[in-house]
């Protein structure tokens, strides 16, 4: 056998986690801009990503047992199929998605799931399968090269893959640009490998070449593939938020955020109910806030002649194309400020006449921190006290559902602790109209004294918002539900009720037949594994606690959150290699270790509950780092007690994916939903104290 | 020839087979070479074993149904013709099979009751300018994408906060509400068929006039008996084309262009009203062929309602349609010879406003729901003394 040194594998391990997480990144954004934004799918899309990444690393095990012998140049072929898949992937997601589903609808939980699960299965079971097959290839000429070090070496690609991704990539390349960045290096490594074992020269150049071709035609090609077969969009950015694009129907602009139509320049009657709604409530405006603008809404604005207008719109882009496309003009007194609006308020000392908040359905953990007390606490703070506070939600035409009951009792109850008055106004949208003084449901007469023509609301109102209506929805508001609080989003949980009974469907064989399989994985894994199973649903579910925590405390700030998960990956390396180092006692090591966990957990805790917006930043970051240190000194430990064979190592590995996986799923999902932030941590703190109790029992 | 072991043989099959179970909730799907999800279909299929063990308060023994063998029924409401077998629960999820007799579960418990202005229904051409006392039990025989009332016409009625109110009652109420009329709306009142017709029966005997808003998939004899007690309807025509209310409404064509045809020939008053689903319905030549049989089959006089459409329940992926579309629909739709058309969901359109078709004054200016000229007298136009089609107040 010809002799190889180990720096081409090595190269093609971190290479492979950078195109991995770079990949992961993209197909996860890529998905949210064709299906629903919301909690459940993005948790979803990681759980199906992480368990086909998980069942890819166990069909290694075939390798080892003679089926698919480890050679180099499988290895090289492998990873030239690695160059080639991501591209293709993300076109077949955006071309299959018409394909399979009605154009302009949006789509279930289980046909969401089965799509997901199929276009990532190519590329995850890839993935999965060639980081322990690489370890294989290394043992080919040392047998006794350590299954941890693969595991670092991964660990160098996946960080620098995270931080190219969230630093650089998604401010200057569109998806399959970045596609084919992030994945040169790898198709580099790969005709390195070939060139160091000396074989297959002309195959090898090639087939690259037609790799290259491969990632390049995505690159010429992604314009026309954001394209849906009926309609092509006149504008496209990918923001740091999500897919961006504009439709030009005749003379109507509409633009799209993840596929979903936000705002038109043909929607008056929304920017009239919006803007007059709440602005019939107040004399003499002089200062208004709105935190994102609708197509219209400058303009009925304007009759007010207030003196200053702040418009907060977290994202940039979306400002741009809404001034860029006509559907806001710069008026009199006009600010844009470009920041997360809690953020913004939190700094700012300024005294607002209004406050309109246009915000899309609180469907994710981000937008959701704008219906909460916390929110509505900062707003009062910020209203003059004859001002009005004004936000909506969406409605109905004639009859409130019950999950859409409780989502409004709950905003109701959670608002009315700092308003003593609280009108509800329902259609379309059902409008928020609080302040401290009466409300007058009689609008088109409030319009009249003030002199503000409009088209809609004087003509229509009386016959769409009969008195009868508005009493109605306001005397059904159930004062038991409980509020919505940020510790504790109860708004997200009846969201999964809302969309579950807008598809006529139920997670319940989903959560049926994932518990059954977990359950057959549980009695299958040893105690071990089980350690390392426990730390990746621990560390998954701590960073996105971390992160709702952040966003809680200090509002979205994007590079900030990239820091965190960054730091997040980051961890894993020293925590390795001092497990890698350390030799003797792996079980209490490995105790101490959870031990360790649970005191991180421990003071997570305190520092939310007493510590708040007054803990620094830094503090979050050393928290994700400690915890994710540890997790990576974890691995090593539990490969040495199990031996270090190939089969432990692909076992080692599957358990940390498929441990993330559910980590992911039941945090976003269940734990936070349900329990909120502390009883969630609690929660966590349990599976560690399990994971030690059977250590404990083993020893 | 290298011989496969019998573990990996077993091995190779249920990879093969298991691959193929994620695309189960795809089924039936169809590939063409042309458009894609050509062939889709969304109609609803029978709840089999989903109605309940026993009866409520609020159920009668349904009209029009056949008893078949075995204690099977077939329901002769709607084209769907459901066949239920003991237990099972139709596809407008208002009709149960209980030991071998069709039960409606929608008599007496209507989950939405408002009173609106008649305008909104919309029917514009039935006496401008009164409410109607609008009322819905739950269900629907279509599973539209784009429905708005969806909370109610999509779930089962014991599914909902129902209030109890029997034909009397519903009289009463809608009297004391100062209505004028009584309208079977919201949801898909063809579901709830015996409990609008004996309302119906007794609003005619108490001088209250009867609405039927309805998605027009109903059988002939049904339709038949409901003509004999309705005075106005506004019937959904969704698209010109059976593929599109296949797949966007789980319904069929003819049978609702079949309900326009009887509705003409028993001499009902009623307006058609056509969404403009962007994508969809905004084809121009679709929109001349829907005319040019609406000419042909029915005539001139009934008003033609095009209406924007907004993103909405499961089509909330489209953008809303442009107005100019719908001006431009107005304008072909008068040019092919309808007199009435009117453009709905857009404030302030010329379209809101009745003109003369033979002088072309302005007959009735609508703003919202106000009417600030009216120019009518009668049923003839006050300038030129054309009868204008319709039921005038």
């Amino acid at each position: 056998m010809k002799k190889t040194s180990n720096s081409p594998i090595t190269l093609i391990v971190i290479t492979t986690g950078i195109s991995s997480v770079v990949t992961q990144l993209l197909i996860i954004r890529e998905f949210l801009a064709q299906f629903q934004g919301n909690e459940f799918i993005i948790a979803m899309i990681l759980f199906n990503w992480l368990i086909i990444s998980g069942i890819g690393t166990l069909l290694a095990i075939l390798a080892t047992k003679g089926f698919w012998r480890a050679t180099v140049s499988r290895l090289g072929w492998l990873s030239l199929c690695m160059v080639c898949v991501p591209g293709l992937q993300i076109m077949a997601i955006r071309y299959l998605r018409d394909y399979f589903f009605i154009h302009g609808s949006s789509v279930g939980f289980y046909p969401t799931l089965a799509y997901t699960f199929i276009t990532i299965t190519p590329y995850g079971l890839l993935l999965g399968f060639v980081l322990p097959y690489s370890l294989f290839v290394l043992r080919l000429k040392n047998p006794d090269y350590p299954g941890a070090l693969i595991y670092m070496t991964d660990n160098i690609g996946d960080v620098t893959g995270g931080a190219l991704f969230s630093f650089i990539l998604i401010y200057l390349a569109t998806p399959l640009q970045a596609v084919f960045l992030a994945n040169l290096p790898l198709l580099a490594a790969t005709c390195l490998l070939f060139i160091s074992i000396k074989k297959h020269y002309l195959m090898v150049f090639t087939c690259a070449g037609l790799a290259l071709a491969i990632l390049m035609s995505g690159v010429f090609l992604e314009r026309g593939s954001i394209n849906t077969f009926k309609d092509k969009p006149i504008y496209y950015k990918e923001s740091r938020y999500g897919r961006i694009t504009v439709y030009k129907d005749k003379e109507q602009f509409t633009v799209f955020m993840d596929g979903e139509p936000l705002f038109s320049n043909q929607n008056l009657t929304i920017a009239e109910e919006t803007v007059h709604y709440p602005m019939s409530q107040v004399d003499n405006p002089q200062n208004i806030l709105i935190i994102s603008a609708q197509g219209g809404m400058l303009e009925e604005l304007k009759k007010y002649r207030a003196a200053s207008i702040d418009y907060v719109e977290l994202d940039p882009e979306i400002s741009n194309v809404l001034f860029r496309f006509g559907m806001i003009k710069t008026i009199k007194g006009l600010r844009v400020i470009n920041q997360d609006a809690r953020a913004y308020l939190t700094k700012s000392d300024k005294i607002y006449d209004a406050i309109i908040v246009n915000l899309p359905e609180p469907e994710t953990f981000q937008i959701n921190r704008f219906f909460t007390d916390r929110f509505f606490s900062l707003a009062k703070q910020h209203i003059a006290k004859s001002g009005i506070l004004s936000f909506s939600v969406k409605g109905f035409d004639n009859y409130i559902a019950e999950a859409q009951r409780q989502k409004v009792s709950s905003l109701y109850n959670t608002v009315s602790k700092h308003f003593s008055h609280v009108l509800l106004l329902p259609g379309q949208k059902i409008f928020f109209l609080c302040g401290n003084r009466l409300i007058r449901k009689d609008i088109p007469e409030c319009l009249l004294e003030k002199k503000i023509q409009t088209s809609y609301i004087s003509n229509s109102y009386k016959g769409n918002l009969t008195n009868e209506r508005i009493t109605s929805l306001n005397n059904i508001i159930d004062p038991a539900v409980p509020e919505n609080i940020d510790e504790s989003p109860h708004l997200m949980k009846l969201m999964f009720s809302q969309w579950f009974a807008k598809f006529s469907t139920s997670p319940n064989k989903f959560i049926v037949g994932v518990s059954i399989l977990l359950l057959i994985y549980m009695v299958c894994i040893k105690a071990e594994t089980f350690v390392l199973f426990s730390t990746g649903f621990m560390t998954m579910g701590s960073e996105i606690l971390v992160i709702f925590a952040f966003q809680i405390f200090f509002g979205y700030i994007y590079l900030q959150i990239g820091l965190i998960i960054t730091v997040f990956l980051a961890g894993l390396l020293p925590g390795a290699w001092a497990g890698e180092k350390l030799r003797g006692c792996e079980k209490n090591m490995l105790m101490i270790a959870d031990s360790l966990l649970i005191i991180l957990l421990c003071l997570f805790i305190t520092g939310v509950k007493y510590g708040g917006d007054m803990l620094p930043v830094a503090c979050f970051l050393m928290f994700g780092f400690v915890i994710s240190m540890i997790c990576g000194f974890q691995f090593p430990l539990v490969l040495r007690l199990q031996g270090g064979s190939n089969r432990s190592v692909t076992q080692a590995f599957s358990a940390d994916l498929i441990g993330a996986a559910f980590g992911t799923l039941f945090t976003s999902v269940v734990l936070i939903p349900y329990l909120g932030i502390i009883w969630t941590t609690i929660g966590l703190i349990g599976l560690k104290l399990a994971s030690l109790t059977v250590m404990a029992i083993k020893t | 020839m290298k011989k496969i072991t019998r573990r990996r043989f077993l091995y190779y099959s249920t990879a093969i087979l298991s691959s193929a179970m994620p695309f189960s909730p795809f089924q039936p799907r169809v590939a063409t070479d042309s458009e894609a999800s050509q062939y889709n279909d969304i109609s609803g299929k029978v709840f089999k074993g989903n109605a309940p063990a026993k009866l409520w308060k609020w159920s009668c023994e349904g009209l029009f149904y056949t008893k078949l063998k075995k204690n099977r029924v077939v329901c002769g409401i709607c084209p769907h013709h459901c066949i239920l077998a003991p237990g099972d629960l139709s596809i407008c999820r208002s009709r149960v099979n209980i030991g071998g007799i069709l039960y409606s579960m929608g008599y007496g418990n209507p989950c939405s009751i408002h009173v609106d202005p008649i305008e909104k229904k919309p029917l514009f051409h039935f006496r401008p300018k009164t409410t109607a006392f609008s009322l819905a039990a739950t269900g629907c025989n279509f599973r539209c994408l784009n429905c708005q009332n969806w909370e109610i016409s999509q779930v089962k009625p014991w599914e909902v906060r129902h209030l109890e109110l029997f034909p009397p009652q519903v009289i009463a109420t809608a009297k004391q509400a100062k209505a004028k009329s009584i309208a079977y709306t919201y949801s898909e009142p063809t579901t709830f068929f015996e409990y609008m017709i004996d309302i119906a029966r007794l609003a005619r005997e108490q001088g209250l006039y009867n609405l039927w808003i309805s998605n027009g998939y109903i059988n002939k004899k049904p339709l038949l008996e409901l003509c004999k007690v309705i005075d106005a309807a506004n019937v959904n025509l969704k698209a010109y084309s059976d593929e599109i209310y296949r797949k966007l409404n789980g319904g069929r064509l003819q049978p609702v262009l079949n309900t326009f045809m009887t509705m003409h020939e028993q001499k009902v008053h009623f307006e058609l009203t056509n969404l403009v689903v962007p994508g969809y319905v905004d084809d121009p030549d679709m929109a001349k062929r829907m005319c040019e049989w609406i000419l042909k089959n029915l005539g001139p006089d009934y008003p033609l309602h095009f209406l924007r459409f907004f993103p909405k329940y499961k089509l909330d992926r489209l953008p809303p349609t442009p107005i100019s579309t719908l001006t431009r629909f107005r304008e072909l739709a008068m040019q092919e010879g309808i007199h009435y058309v009117y453009v709905g969901n857009v404030p302030n359109h010329e379209g809101n406003n009745t003109y003369c078709h033979n002088c072309k004054r302005l007959l009735i200016e609508r703003k919202g729901y106000f009417i600030p000229a009216y120019n009518l007298v009668g049923n003839r136009c006050k300038f030129c003394n054309s009868i204008i089609p319709g039921v005038w107040v």
